[in-house]
């Protein structure tokens, strides 16, 4: 009897561990596929998003080229369609995380201005309440609470461009795409040299087709030009092989310590307003004595083949003074996708800012996300595809990752 | 000997236990997600076709330098660690028309890992232009047919809710025009007095086809009203009070006089006549002025005319409602043929009987929805002499044009002539196989 019982305890203890180390096992096996599944949905998800934005031109399907509030969200371009993105829906996405990136025009005014910056002094500034933010972009896309996202839009190619001492002008181009060279490549160029006028600037166009080398490299060189710390201007490259095209550019200003004197700003998507704001008022820079500055705006749209064609615009040209003139306003042809090319002048000091309408044109760079990142979630997916905007060669990489716990 | 048993159940516990966990394996949450290659993929193939660079180079020569540019771009697209492999297929299609593919060039920059993906896209030689010409009604038995729409401005329509019948006339005019020599449109009662007597000079009256776009209303031109100078051809004093129908009889005596094919686009034929200058004061008991009903007996005239019968006032009822009728096969080999895509089931309200074949000597040709109740919702009934036709279609309101369209090319069935957009060396497939190097 007492055999019995010891039979027992021995078979029901190693029973009881048997199931132990079961449970233990499965419980691992199941956490493990609510992982996969969970990490599934978050990838599917991205997916969608991409799809979404890709594919979608929103709604209204033009809400990029107007004032109107967006039902919809997608950045396609509905006159392209494909993987075509609209240049004018990306410059109402509301790109700023925080409110110190934003920019208050006229100080106090209560009116504030996103900012998808370019390189340094160009950017594009648009009024913040024609933008959309990333809460409502998350509610339209039907994420809010849900997921979190962000959207990446990169240039394919990099076009590195400096500038070679010499006794001229010469600038050294350099065209690559995914760490490789990109060999003979054709080269469309304008350089908008400023040269001073009898009161105020005038924007000389040098402009010219080259291909690059093996080594996806080219000098080009301008002997009529001495090219020293001098001289203003701005130089623009487009390269383009075999439907790749992206875009670079190189600007130098002699304004002898002092700041951009002119900041551009959109006023109103819809009629294309433009403000030509003297950055006094924008920056709110104390150097003194404040610059009266003459300005010289044209206006050149970007044709399918990359080259630029020059549009007459209205207030071309004038005087600003922080203080008694502020500002001036001129109109873009709304629907053109281009570049504004302001040169200014104060005394000897020449400079120059552009303001590109449509995005692609100058080749920025832009995120769009609600700023806290996702460092701090386990898994993220992240998706990746080739667009164009402006006919300029992007990558769009969206991220996404699940809320919560 | 228990303890011998419960090693055993031991045993046999943690036996079955390892063989399920051995089953059982997951994978890893962290492989819940690669880069979608395809989609990669397809983003290139489109962006670099975008304006046309892509299907510009895999038309050329193999040894033209485009395909090193294109090796180029692709490896500048795509990212650091994926490797491709791009094809061109060439579509070859033999005499009987089936296409094969033959693997034209193929560049590749790596061997591919497990991890792959492919798009692909269908391009067309830039040189390429798709085209389609119909051939004209009439052309292939050497009669010139000209096209005449009624579009009269003064009169008004019913059974055509939401249109005007000068609308419909513009829009069936776009349709139907590329299909005809000559396309004339009746603008006025007038202009219709004139073609039934043949003295309007545009287009040819024999063998013509009369489309009327006012639904279940007839303009009737004013010598033809009660009072007119050929009253006796369009009103009918004794019965009824007085009745036009008797111009439908004329009508019908003139459709088959000219040999034409006298279109209803809906509803039941020749129900109302209408001159908004003349039957100022009535109306069709709907509140539409401008016309006066004629009821049952019009079709019942026409058909007379048709069949070269004298004029007999009847008011027989020959249509009647039969509900959902859906497309024959034929008209569905049409609406294919010509690219035209109403939906195939429609609801009839004005079908014609089918006995109308005998009683006026009628040979039913292009049906367009199939018989239900031995009734005919929509099909053209030419007079078994040849001389004539009647196109009807007895669908309820609103009128949809396209089906009108389809049942006249079903009639007249001219052949569309197309470029060969797929023939060799016009199409050309591109696959491009993404694959990544150094896992997920």
């Amino acid at each position: 009897m007492t055999g019995a019982t010891i039979d027992h305890m021995v078979s029901v203890t190693i029973l009881i561990a048997a199931l132990m180390i079961a449970m233990l096992t499965y419980s691992n096996m199941f956490a493990t596929a609510v992982d996969y599944d969970r990490n599934r949905q978050v990838a599917n998800k991205a997916i969608d998003l991409m799809n979404t934005i890709c594919l979608s031109p929103g709604n209204p399907t033009d809400w990029g080229e107007t004032n109107a509030p967006v039902l919809g969200f997608g950045l396609q371009d509905p006159r392209v369609e494909g993987y075509a993105l609209s240049p004018y829906s990306i410059m109402r996405l509301k790109t700023s995380t925080s409110d110190s990136q934003l920019i208050e025009y006229p100080p106090d005014s209560g009116i504030f201005y996103n900012n998808i910056s370019a390189q340094f002094g160009d950017s594009i500034l648009t009024p913040l309440g024609d933008c959309v933010n990333y809460t409502s972009a998350a509610e339209l896309l039907g994420v809010n609470g849900t997921y979190g996202f962000s959207i990446d839009l990169a240039p394919v190619l990099d076009i590195s461009i400096k500038k070679l001492p010499a006794s001229h002008l010469v600038f050294e181009i350099d065209v690559k795409g995914s760490g490789l060279p990109l060999s003979f490549a054709t080269l469309n160029y304008y350089l908008f040299h400023i040269d001073a006028g009898v009161a105020t600037s005038t924007i000389i166009t040098y402009s010219g087709t080259e291909e690059t080398d093996l080594s996806g490299s080219k000098v080009i060189e301008f002997t009529d030009l001495d090219g020293d710390e001098t001289e203003a201007f701005h130089f623009m490259v487009y390269a383009r092989l075999s439907g790749l095209s992206g875009v670079g550019y190189y600007s130098q200003d002699d304004l002898q310590g002092y700041p951009q004197y002119i900041v551009p700003l959109i006023s109103d998507y819809d009629e294309g307003i433009i403000l030509i704001a003297h950055s006094w008022g924008v920056h709110e820079y104390t150097e003194t004595p404040v610059p009266d500055v003459a300005y010289n705006a044209t206006f050149y749209s970007l044709t399918s083949d990359f080259h630029l064609q020059q549009i007459e615009i209205e207030n071309s040209t004038g005087q600003l003074n922080y203080g008694s003139k502020d500002y001036e306003t001129t109109q873009l042809p709304a629907s053109e996708v281009g570049l504004l090319v302001i040169s200014y002048r104060w005394a000897n000091r020449l400079g120059s800012v552009v303001l590109p309408w449509g995005i692609g044109t100058l080749g920025v760079s832009a995120s769009y996300s609600s700023g806290f990142g996702s460092s701090d979630y386990d898994f993220v997916a992240t998706e990746l595809r080739q667009v164009t905007i402006d006919g300029v060669s992007y990558q769009v990489k969206v991220s996404a990752w699940k809320l919560g716990s | 000997m228990r303890t011998v048993e419960v090693l055993f159940v031991i045993v046999i516990l943690l036996t079955a236990f390892t063989i399920t966990t051995q089953f059982a394996v997951l994978p890893s949450p962290s492989e819940a997600f690669g880069t979608n290659l395809r989609e990669l993929s397809q983003s290139t193939l489109e962006t670099l076709d975008m304006q046309g660079m892509l299907s510009a180079t895999v038309f050329k020569d193999q040894n033209d330098d485009a395909w090193g540019d294109l090796q180029r771009a692709i490896s500048a697209s795509i990212p650091p660690n994926t490797v491709y492999n791009f094809s061109v297929y060439d579509l070859t299609a033999n005499s009987e028309g089936i296409v094969t593919y033959e693997l034209e060039k193929s560049i590749s920059d790596a061997n591919f890992g497990s991890a792959s993906d492919v798009a692909s896209l269908m391009v067309t030689s830039p040189d390429v232009t798709f085209t389609q010409a119909p051939q004209k009604v009439g052309e292939s038995t050497g009669q010139n047919i000209t096209l005449y729409i009624l579009n009269c401005s003064d009169a008004n329509g019913w059974w055509i809710t939401g249109y005007t019948g000068q609308s419909l006339a513009a829009d069936l005019c776009d349709l139907l025009s590329p299909y005809f020599t000559t396309t004339v449109l009746i603008n006025s009662t007038d202009q219709l007095g004139s073609l039934l007597d043949d003295s309007l000079s545009v287009g040819n009256v024999e063998d013509a086809v009369i489309l009327n776009t006012f639904g279940e209303a007839v303009p009737i031109p004013d010598e033809y009203c009660s009072g007119g100078s050929k009253q006796t051809e369009g009103y009918d004093p004794i019965n009824d009070g007085g009745t036009y129908a008797r111009y439908f009889h004329t009508l019908g005596s003139v459709t088959g006089q000219y040999n034409w094919t006298w279109v209803s686009i809906v509803g039941w034929p020749f129900y109302y006549v209408t001159n908004t200058n003349f039957f100022v004061a009535q109306q069709n008991t709907y509140g539409i002025y401008g016309m006066e009903d004629v009821r049952t007996s019009g079709v019942n005239a026409f058909l007379q005319g048709l069949d070269n019968q004298p004029y007999s006032y009847d008011t027989t009822g020959i249509a009647a409602g039969v509900g959902v009728v859906e497309f024959t096969t034929e008209a569905l080999d049409s609406c294919n043929y010509y690219g035209i895509f109403p939906s195939p089931y429609q609801t009839a309200s004005r079908a014609l009987t089918q006995s109308i074949e005998t009683d006026y000597n009628l040979e039913r040709r292009a049906t367009i929805f199939n018989l239900k109740n031995s009734r005919v919702a929509g099909a053209t009934f030419k007079h078994q002499d040849g001389n004539g036709a009647l196109t009807a279609i007895g669908l309820t309101r609103i009128p949809d044009i396209r089906i009108t369209a389809i049942g006249l090319l079903m009639y007249y069935n001219p052949t569309i002539y197309r470029s060969e957009f797929g023939a060799s060396g016009t199409s050309r497939l591109v696959t491009l196989q993404l694959g990544q190097q150094g896992g997920t």
